[in-house]
């Protein structure tokens, strides 16, 4: 008669060998398994709308902001055990999703060679430094500005000034302003400090208020715009 | 920005001026002010006219910039991601 080992026989002491039984399920185990697909599940439905905005930010192109999503979240659910707090999620899976760009996205991205900002400086003296540079006419209409003009902006003039700004800040404004992280969630995001997030705000605003500035002379809405047709 | 001070200087012993205000603007706007530093812009948004026209503007164009910048998650891509986390 074989006689099994202690080591080898079934762990619940039935005195069948290990290797012929079926191990009980741990309903614990499966529970838990079950409350990470469901977590993850609702907070990508919940999300999803803001996930997909910042990956179209990023890389300009529908198709490839779809498939920058999905690669983010297949990530995501591998990575899950590197979320410390389910309270974090967003933020959590924002740096995923950029992080997919960076070495995934961002090569193949067809966009004109951007400018290269100081990022060690937190930018304190930029929105005054900017004023300071532009013209007279300008800076009337930042001092006073009016309203036919703001409501003359079209949407695609604020899509295509977004567009034109440099990656840094256009993601970070559409992770603050549009999705509404705070500048804490948003730094985890962008693996940034808090202060790199404020300073990318002030820029990235105070550039697009330039762009469109710019827009609005082209298109004849600002008043010396409109004063220069008059005249003709 | 004219270095001209648009405050009214029976305020200015304990105002911050309006390059000080303007700096402070879009993170007041973000909500990202310590109550100190919140309470002084609040303070001087009440008596510089300019500031504060301003400061409206700049509000009103962040809340533009949101519309216009949310963006509707195609359905495709939501079945796509149903059937690739039912895989999980």
């Amino acid at each position: 008669m074989l006689v099994l080992r202690a080591e080898n026989l079934c762990e619940c002491r039935c005195g069948a060998p290990a290797a012929l039984k079926v191990r009980p399920i741990n309903r614990a185990t499966m529970t838990e398994a079950d409350d990470d697909k469901t977590f993850f599940s609702r907070n990508i439905e919940e999300n999803l709308d803001a996930f997909y905005g910042v990956a179209l930010r990023l890389t300009g192109k529908r198709a490839d902001a779809e498939d920058l999503v999905a690669e983010a979240i297949a990530r995501g659910w591998t990575a899950l055990n590197t979320l410390e707090d389910r309270h974090r999620f967003r933020p959590w899976l924002f740096r995923i999703l950029r992080n997919c760009f960076i070495s995934e996205y961002r090569r193949k991205s067809i966009r004109p060679v951007e400018t290269v900002y100081d990022e060690t400086d937190t930018g304190d003296g930029d929105v005054s430094t900017f004023l300071m540079e532009e013209s007279d006419d300008f800076l009337r209409w930042w001092a006073s500005p009016e309203q036919a003009f703001f409501n003359n902006v079209l949407a695609e003039d604020i899509a295509t000034a977004m567009n034109e700004l440099p990656e840094s800040f256009r993601v970070t404004i559409q992770l603050v302003n549009v999705e509404g992280l705070t500048y804490d969630e948003a730094a985890e995001a962008l693996g940034v400090p808090k202060g790199t997030v404020r300073s990318r705000m002030k820029r990235g605003r105070t550039l697009l208020q330039k762009a469109l500035w710019a827009h609005a002379m082209d298109a004849g809405l600002t008043p010396s715009a409109s004063k220069v047709k008059t005249d003709e | 920005m004219s270095n001209e001070d648009h405050t009214n200087h029976d305020h200015a012993h304990d105002d911050i001026g309006c390059i000080e205000a303007i700096e402070a603007l879009y993170a007041y706007l973000d909500g990202e002010l310590d109550d100190t530093s919140r309470e002084d812009f609040e303070r001087h948004m009440s008596h510089c006219r300019s500031c504060y026209s301003r400061a409206q503007m700049e509000r009103a164009l962040s809340e533009r910039m949101k519309q216009e910048g949310k963006a509707k998650a195609p359905a495709e891509l939501q079945s796509r991601l149903k059937a690739l986390i039912d895989d999980f």
